[in-house]
């Protein structure tokens, strides 16, 4: 302290950076991995066959054969050795090495390679190196295309990989659970590694500046799922379910992701465009139906909406939450003998176009390819609202209403009308889909449109990351294939739902693809 | 005229119990804007609780007299320690957030629990006949017969609401709780501690639903897994109703509710099966049009 | 020293409030900070109070160290907040919020302080049962006074007492604020009537984008031509 008068020294200071850490840091966890991939796994044979087809567990059977999980591992091992890879990678085999030692546990067998894993995942995880991704310089077009065709064409690869790992279902392999999520950690481990180098946010990048193009071969992809293994009436079934879920999370998003509107009975406008479709299924052809049923959900989407208009925030979440109850009561209790209550209303005919019916095989391709090639369509098409409106006068309204309702309202942004238009585009896109639904499934009960339907969407489209285009999509696979993957599991599904959602809140609340 | 006298007392008595539920809902909002679904799973849970040491842990002959408060003293500490955990463990780590995440965590820990009890607990999986540590028979006025257990649902929840109502007026942790409801920024300034503060909320709101299940237990003679958040999401409704952060208000729109579901039930169109409709139905009137409720003020005074 | 705050920094979302701003407050001391809108005044004393938590600096209270501490915790080290535009508790009585002011008080003289404040405000004594909310701006920031000093504190800190009062009214709270100091109560001052602060400051200091720019005794600064353009029009 002085006492005479004095100027301070401005004081300014770089920002302390610590030392990066030593790239040979993660040899040690990464040779533990390698230690594990190449141990045997369980200590005696598994009973009820052999450990899946792809991946062997029979150590002493077959010592070199590494297939499966175990190269998984490899490839992870040898990966972490890359500087930035290492904690993606390591995470990946930690999860492969957790799935493994529980489902070994379960049978009763012990496991040797697992806890070395684990171990050799933890230690990555722990001195890796974290640091933001590289940014990469974008290519001429010359050379964007075939990269993108090759990404999109990689990503076919992986969606039909991940789609059919673990078989279609517990008669045809008892291990398809753990082997699903064996490969899912394998995936998770992948994608942190290339997001860790950039190469996600460089390829979306490249993506975003030639749109059409991508948009274009992302679509060709879709279509030619039919041609890789997942090209069976059975994955094209559960292909199209996913389809309608995303494309009605997609709905969503733009209600909760755009404009910041919680709704909690957004099942509701799936519910009605399902019954108005199965209400008129013999009356007129499949097109007028789902218009009808588009129409009237979005009609009664302007009902839901209308308090929005008075009511905010939580009380306006409650708001969505009681019109969906009152929807879900009414149904099961048949009002006007439109719902058909308890019994549902079977018999819905399968869509007819050009005498083709579209539960049939056309062609050389699997029955129920029509359904997964409309609801390709219909996913792409409500992405194309989604993306659409999201870069429009409306969307930045939206926007403006999810940051701070009164700046959007003093800034000009006519509010009512845009949080209304939010929940009409909304619930018109979830009647559609609810209009193909209920032709795809051929019954439809109220039972499909309860509460926990409405969390799931929600949480859809908060894996995936809010207000984003592929989030609703993201999320919505992994939450409706999770369950068809898990079946032995089927008793724990809802209460691993919950502890999801909570994990999520805490350590990814802005979702796994956030904007 | 009998019938419309019975649907009165049958509204009241589970306008009662639901207030018991909703004083926790008011309370936990009134401090820190939280809906917090998982309330309902509380309730859900003493009632597990309370039936699990009833039908285990009691010799079959205990008189009610003895078997009561057990199973009341259990059910609160069930359903407090429970809470305790999710507010630590969920919520806490939350603090900050953006505003969303802690109204899905809340959904997400109502599933949980939901779940956890339906899959570990024995029979849950279908309705499960609760113990009937009440005395049997019914008071009669006139044309009106009630329970005994429902009389006492009708004497014990207003009771507890005061008793609380006295404490948070009255009370050093009640004043900070005041203080933290009105201002929380200012209130840390006083050397409040927030997670005390929010600790203790969750603490009181379910000791009153361990109660509140209990008496539930014994008066419908039923509980099922789907009671937390079928009751919760009424017991919301109340507080709101009778404008949230008023302990007052919480009873008297509690017992609004009971009554509307009950002479709905009976008069409305639709009948029975439509009563859950029109309570919601309610719940959206009252949002929209008095958000403040019977007695919230229209806007947080400050000064 | 009751206080030292050493190089402290802050940002709000990119923005720096604090660039390596240092104080200190000798014991029995009153220390003005000055500056215009903005400059990072009210932050600094957040930053002390625990509101806000400094990204790199470090705060002593008699040489503990006291900026990892939450709001509360600083409390009961002994730093009270008098904080901008008064936050009384409206809805609750003038007691009630003294009682809250001396919250974290286990001692039997909370009452002997009771008595004390309605010493220094009458005002407040006469109508200690009435709603804070209905009480003039003047009043409040008398009550506000009060409910800090309960708390016994080492250190007092006010931001803009006189905001927004009458001039009647802002002499008669920095009165109050020159009866507290000849009492020996240390005080550190956020004020924008510069004039005012550094009158009843000893030393002061001039905040300018969050740096102290200028520091010095009180009456130094006021004959400082640059302090006296700046600040004193």
């Amino acid at each position: 302290m002085t006492s005479s008068f004095v100027r301070d020294r401005p004081v300014t200071e770089a920002p302390s950076r610590r030392e990066p850490r030593p790239a040979w840091r993660s040899a040690p966890g990464a040779a533990l991995v390698l230690l594990g991939a190449l141990s045997p796994w369980a200590s005696a044979v598994i009973p009820g066959g052999a450990y899946p087809g792809l991946a062997t567990l029979q150590f002493f059977d077959a010592p070199y054969l590494v297939t499966g999980f175990r190269l998984h591992l490899l490839l992870l091992g040898l990966a972490a050795l890359l500087p930035r890879a290492s904690r993606a990678a390591g995470a990946g085999a930690a999860v492969i090495a957790l799935v493994h030692i529980a489902f070994l546990a379960a049978l009763g067998v012990l496991s040797f390679g697992g806890p070395v894993t684990l171990a050799g995942g933890a230690l990555l995880i722990w001195l890796g190196r974290r640091e933001p991704a590289p940014e990469w310089k974008l290519p001429s077009r010359a050379l964007a295309w075939p990269i993108l065709v090759a990404a999109f064409a990689a990503l076919l690869w992986a969606v039909s990989a991940m789609l059919t790992a673990g078989g279609q279902s517990r008669a045809t392999n008892p291990h398809g659970g753990a082997e699903f999520l064996s490969f899912l950690g394998f995936a998770v481990g992948l994608f942190g590694i290339l997001s860790a180098y950039g190469v996600l946010s460089w390829l979306s990048a490249l993506a975003e500046r030639h749109r059409a193009f991508s948009l274009t071969v992302l679509l060709a992809c879709a279509m030619l799922l039919p041609l890789t293994e997942a090209g069976t009436g059975y994955w094209m079934t559960v292909a199209s379910t996913i389809g309608i879920y995303a494309a009605t999370a997609i709905g969503l998003n733009i209600v909760v992701g755009l404009a910041g509107l919680l709704d909690l009975g957004y099942v509701a406008f799936l519910g009605i465009g399902a019954f108005t479709a199965a209400n008129l299924a013999h009356v007129v052809s499949f097109p007028v139906a789902a218009l009808a049923g588009a129409v009237v959900a979005g009609l009664l989407g302007v009902v839901v909406g209308a308090p929005t208009l008075r009511v905010r925030g939580d009380y306006l979440a409650i708001v969505t939450l009681a019109f969906g109850e009152i929807f879900f009561r009414a149904a099961q209790n048949d009002i006007g003998g439109l719902t058909g209550g308890a019994n549902s209303i079977p018999g819905i005919p399968p869509i007819t176009l050009f005498g083709q019916g579209f539960d049939q095989p056309v062609g050389g391709l699997p029955a129920g390819f029509l359904y997964y090639a409309l609801t390709v369509l219909l996913v792409a098409g409500t992405m194309a609202v989604l993306a659409n409106l999201k870069h429009s006068r409306t969307g930045r309204a939206w926007l403006a209403i999810r940051e701070d309702e009164d700046v959007a309202r003093a800034m000009g942004v006519r509010t009512g009308r845009a949080k209304i238009l939010a929940f009409l585009v909304g619930a018109t896109l979830a009647g559609l889909a609810g209009a193909v639904f209920a032709h795809k499934l051929g019954t439809v009960g109220y039972e499909s449109f309860d509460f926990s339907e409405s969390v799931t969407l929600l949480a859809a489209v908060i894996l995936g990351g809010m207000g984003t285009v592929p989030g609703a999509l993201v999320g919505a696979s992994l939450l409706f294939v999770l369950p068809e993957k898990l079946r032995e599991f089927s008793d724990y599904r809802l209460m691993l739902f919950g502890l999801a959602l909570i994990l999520i809140m805490r350590f990814r609340p802005k979702g796994l693809v956030s904007s | 005229m009998s019938t419309l006298a019975q649907q009165i007392v049958n509204g009241l008595v589970l306008g009662a119990l639901i207030g018991l539920i909703a004083l926790g809902y008011t309370m936990l909002y009134g401090i820190v804007q939280l809906i917090n679904f998982a309330h309902g799973e509380v309730f859900m849970v003493g009632a597990f609780g309370a039936h699990f040491v009833s039908l285990r842990l009691l010799p079959a002959d205990t008189p009610w007299y003895t078997a009561l408060p057990v199973m009341c003293v259990t059910a609160v500490a069930v359903s407090v320690a429970v809470a305790v955990a999710v507010e630590r463990l969920a919520y806490r780590p939350l603090r900050g957030a953006h505003k969303l995440a802690p109204l899905i965590t809340a959904l997400g820990v109502s599933i949980l629990l939901q779940e956890v009890v339906r899959v570990f607990y024995p029979g849950a999986t279908a309705p499960l006949a609760f113990p009937r540590a009440f005395p049997d028979g019914h008071l009669v006025l006139g044309p009106v017969t009630v329970l005994w257990t429902g009389v006492l649902a009708l004497a014990v929840a207003p009771l507890l609401a005061a008793a609380l109502h006295l404490y948070v007026e009255r009370s050093r942790l009640g004043r900070a709780m005041r203080a933290t409801a009105q201002d929380p920024e200012t209130a840390r300034l006083m050397g409040i501690d927030p997670d005390r503060v929010i600790l203790a909320t969750f603490v009181l709101g379910a000791a009153l639903a361990g109660v509140g299940a209990v008496l539930y237990g014994i008066h419908y003679t039923q509980i099922d897994t789907a009671i937390g958040f079928q009751n919760g999401i009424f017991a919301f409704t109340a507080a709101v109703l009778g404008g949230i952060g008023s302990i007052r208000g919480a009873m008297l729109g509690a017992l609004s509710i009971g009554l509307v579901k009950s002479l709905a039930g009976q008069y409305a169109w639709g009948g029975a099966q439509y009563d859950y409709v029109w309570v919601f139905a309610l719940l959206i009137l009252v949002l929209m049009f008095r958000p403040q409720g019977f007695l919230g003020r229209p806007e947080r005074v400050r000064a | 020293m009751t206080l030292v705050a050493e190089r402290l920094f802050m940002s709000f979302g990119g923005l720096l409030a604090l660039d390596g701003v240092s104080l200190t407050v000798p014991d029995g001391g009153v220390v003005g900070l000055i500056g215009t809108n903005g400059a990072g005044k009210s932050t600094v004393l957040k930053a002390v109070s625990g509101l806000l938590r400094p990204h790199r600096g470090e705060i002593r209270l008699r040489g503990r160290p006291i900026h990892h501490l939450p709001a509360h915790a600083v409390l009961a080290a002994g730093v009270a907040h008098c904080p901008e535009g008064r936050r009384l508790f409206a809805g609750m009585t003038v007691e009630e919020n003294l009682r809250l002011g001396g919250h974290l008080r286990r001692d039997r003289h909370v009452a002997k302080d009771m008595a004390r404040v309605y010493d220094l405000f009458p005002v407040l004594g006469e109508r200690r049962t009435q709603r804070a909310g209905l009480f003039s701006g003047g009043e409040q920031q008398m009550l506000a006074i009060g409910r800090a000093l309960m708390a016994r504190p080492a250190l007092l800190m006010f931001d803009e007492p006189t905001m927004g009062l009458s001039p009647i009214m802002i002499r008669r709270i920095l009165d109050t604020i020159a009866l507290l100091r000849n009492q020996g109560t240390t005080i550190l001052m956020v004020e924008q009537n510069a004039l005012a602060a550094l009158m009843l400051a000893d030393h002061g200091y001039v905040i300018d984008l969050g740096r102290t720019t200028m520091s010095g005794p009180g009456t130094d600064l006021l004959a400082d031509p640059r302090v006296r353009a700046a600040y004193l029009g």
